[in-house]
């Protein structure tokens, strides 16, 4: 890699647009995207998804603006863009949701809070995608209230002795690694007693099941953890300090973090086209109402971009606590999000009802309105983007709690007799 | 936090002394008190308005304007925004819009005459183009015949902000030609301009009665090749510095009621506290940094002058007429009985926020007119 070391963002662009030529195949033009919930990610898809990434990392066009250590190119944001914007006409690797997971989240949380041994071992693996991660965060009893967990992870000499269940974890069927939060002690607030772990999906005493969701995909998992063991070296950050690496993973999670720059047209340049579609499949596009709906469809789509965009130079100036300042993007989604799925039913009628089986336009209304609470629910629901706005940006006073100050075991026991007495 | 992340050095000059002017000037007591006496600001607020800068902005320097930053529009977008976080009163977006009008399509006699009190701020102009049904397309109420070597005008216009007040009225109508306009004194014979009461009393809002008015060729600003295309950009400036001094008055109010949500307690804590109360007001938030990007591009969109800039002023000023909305009613729930009375100022906001969410186009002809631009 030596010979591009000073190379400038034109040169870089040029050798990349003319090795995408060379290597892959372009977009099939005007691809009709397949709703989600038709299935999900086959065995041979994320085998031939894995075998596209190792191309494109070993030509030197993936981790472009990582470190060099950690087998990234060390080259900067820019160089990053710029390969985006070229290879947008490409088929890309889609190592789907586990992918964007495993770069989008973990990997930049790891940078900020793993050793350099971690980092050595496992981010030249992810980015060759040969280890793809999920994360192992929310529980059946903890969602919203994440350090509450009560996984279990027990020191036995050098080993370390994973128990409990987890849930919600978006790909782990296929994925190699789960970044796993445990509980490491008891006897300390809640906050206070949280270690993050890299544990493999395949170890013994892990057992993943796919969830069938309403859309009838397979995407979410639930896993159980029976005496999973661990070493020391498969500790990510400080033990007892990972309530700090959960904060990170957050704003990581709510597409913040310092380098984000929100991809794509700067707005919204047509009408969205699947609800013009669907106005003029019932005849109804010149229908006043209808139009009325088109259009605050489309107005929500730009300020949301624009919205992204103003969040992005947030983040870069530092003008606000990062965890707070996402939370803008994120509340932006999960409120218009339903409001949009629910305009497409009412345009489509009968249209969004029924359907011939190979009728996707007809499909796509109904599935986006049974996927369209995903933002207002996961990754923080919109009551804890609205606490992360009120408290950490507009300063507002936090709610009283009850779980702050004392054993997190005490906690457990005080919940469970709750009278409402303080 | 602020509404345009990336003023310069220049911008922030301008922001700053036009804050400070109003501070002295016109802060919201002397606002409320013109209000209630039913009066308006002296001669002298227009001249001090001119002195920094606020009729400029939408002139080129070769007759009299200049911008702060070189990006004039984004200059009085900003400066919008500080005068609607005060309620300002006129002369500005109407003023502004009969400046740029006069400096694109105006004769050289209006150029030179006319236009160089305009930008000084030592005479004022305002803008005839709805009638009273809040129709703002330029044939609204208002015959043209012609005569001789002239027009005759004939109806009513309203909604023209300060007209009983201003030197000048660039009025604009269609005849059987087409769109055209002119730029009539006040004081002229047949022109009738008196204050109406109406919802929004921190500004004021005539109707300009034009009874069988003689007006000279003259006196027409344009031809009638581009006057329609004129009065499309006089529009969407109007929308988009109307947008950015709602932005304004939204950040103020929504400000203020922060702060009383900290302040005032009940069952032994601050109301802020209370999720119910939490949640409202970080929606709000959402609401006024989706209305601060969308104002932010819109008048960027008419800086660069893109070829959608027509769009996404309608999509601003269709969000952020809605959202101004939005925003007044959840702060008025916050601070809950004391802003039901005259002497809290959540009403003030209220009033100029409704009204400018109607002006220039209320958000469902925004709506329309984006499918239209779109070929929908």
């Amino acid at each position: 890699m030596t010979e591009h070391e000073q190379e400038d963002v034109p040169q870089f662009r040029e050798r990349a647009r003319a090795w995408l030529a060379a290597n892959m195949e372009p977009q099939a033009p005007n691809r009709l995207a397949r709703p989600r919930g038709a299935g999900h990610q086959t065995a041979d898809d994320i085998t031939a998804a894995r075998a596209l990434q190792r191309k494109v990392y070993e030509a030197g066009f993936f981790g472009i603006a990582w470190p060099k250590e950690y087998g990234g190119q060390g080259l900067t944001p820019a160089h990053q863009r710029a390969f985006q914007e070229e290879a947008s006409h490409y088929e890309m690797p889609n190592l789907g949701v586990a992918g964007g997971t495993t770069f989008g989240v973990c990997a930049n949380t790891m940078l900020r809070h793993a050793s350099p041994e971690f980092l050595r071992r496992h981010l030249p693996r992810m980015l060759a995608g040969d280890e793809l991660w999920v994360q192992f965060f929310s529980e059946p009893g903890a969602g919203s209230d994440l350090a509450g967990i009560t996984t279990r992870a027990t020191r036995d000499g050098d080993r370390w002795i994973l128990n409990g269940a987890k849930v919600w974890s978006s790909g782990a069927y296929y994925a190699d690694y789960g970044m796993c939060l445990a509980r490491t002690n008891w006897d300390v607030p809640k906050h206070r007693g949280l270690t993050w772990f890299a544990v493999p999906t395949r170890a013994p005493g892990v057992t993943v099941r796919p969830i069938k969701e309403i859309n009838g995909d397979i995407e979410f998992c639930e896993e159980f953890l029976d005496d999973v063991e661990l070493s020391e070296d498969d500790v990510i950050g400080d033990v007892n300090d990972g309530w700090t690496v959960a904060q990170t993973m957050l704003v990581f999670e709510r597409g913040g973090g310092g380098d984000f720059v929100p991809q794509g047209p700067r707005r919204a340049t047509r009408l969205p086209p699947e609800l013009v579609a669907l106005a003029r499949r019932v005849g109804r596009d010149q229908d006043p109402v209808v139009r009325q709906q088109i259009a605050r469809v489309h107005i929500m789509n730009t300020v949301q971009i624009q919205l992204a965009l103003r969040v992005a130079s947030h983040m870069r100036a530092g003008t606000g606590p990062a965890t707070g300042i996402a939370a803008y993007g994120k509340l932006a989604a999960g409120t218009f999000d339903p409001i949009r799925a629910r305009l497409a039913m009412e345009i489509g009628r009968g249209a969004a009802l029924v359907w011939e089986p190979d009728d996707l336009e007809g499909q796509r209304a109904s599935l986006n309105y049974l996927n369209s609470r995903i933002m207002s629910i996961a990754g923080g629901t919109n009551e804890m983007q609205r606490n992360a706005i009120g408290e950490r940006v507009l300063g507002l006073p936090r709610e009283p709690s009850f779980d702050i100050d004392k054993p997190f075991s005490e906690v457990v026991r005080d919940a469970a007799n709750w009278t409402g007495k303080v | 936090m602020r509404v345009d992340l990336e003023l310069s050095d220049d911008q922030e000059l301008l922001r700053a002394t036009t804050e400070r002017f109003i501070e002295s000037a016109m802060p919201l007591s002397k606002v409320r008190e013109l209000a209630d006496a039913g009066d308006a600001p002296g001669a002298d607020y227009a001249r001090s308005g001119g002195d920094l800068g606020w009729f400029a902005m939408l002139v080129p320097e070769e007759h009299g304007g200049g911008s702060a930053s070189g990006a004039g529009v984004l200059d009085a977008a900003i400066l919008a925004e500080a005068r609607g976080r005060v309620l300002q009163p006129g002369p500005f977006v109407a003023h502004n819009v009969v400046a740029y009008a006069l400096a694109v399509s105006g004769s050289d006699a209006h150029r030179a005459a006319v236009l160089p009190a305009l930008v000084a701020g030592e005479q004022t102009a305002t803008w005839a183009v709805a009638d009273a049904t809040g129709d703002w397309n330029p044939d609204a109420g208002l015959r043209i015949s012609r005569k001789d070597d002239g027009f005759v005008l004939s109806g009513a216009k309203s909604l023209v902000e300060d007209a009983d007040r201003v030197d000048w009225v660039l009025v604009s109508a269609v005849d059987e030609e087409g769109a055209v306009q002119f730029l009539v004194a006040r004081d002229t014979d047949g022109v009738d301009a008196h204050r109406l009461e109406g919802f929004d009393f921190t500004r004021r809002q005539c109707e300009v009665r034009f009874d069988d008015v003689h007006v000279p060729v003259a006196a027409r600003v344009g031809d009638a090749v581009n006057t329609s295309a004129t009065i499309d950009r006089q529009f969407w400036y109007a929308a988009a510095l109307l947008t950015a001094e709602s932005v304004g008055a939204m950040d103020a109010l929504f400000g203020i009621t922060v702060d009383y949500a900290k302040a005032r307690t009940a069952f032994g804590r601050p109301i802020g506290s209370f999720q119910a109360v939490k949640h409202l007001l970080a929606d709000t938030s959402l609401l006024l940094e989706e209305s601060k990007a969308v104002a932010v591009a819109a008048a960027r969109a008419l800086q660069d002058d893109s070829p959608d800039a027509a769009e996404i002023v309608s999509i601003a000023k269709a969000f952020v007429g809605d959202s101004g909305i939005e925003l007044a009613h959840n702060c008025w729930q916050v601070f809950g009985g004391i802003a039901y009375t005259w002497e809290h100022d959540l009403h003030l906001y209220l009033r100029r926020l409704t009204a400018n969410a109607s002006l220039y186009g209320e958000p469902a002809w925004h709506r329309e007119h984006i499918c239209t631009l779109q070929g929908l």
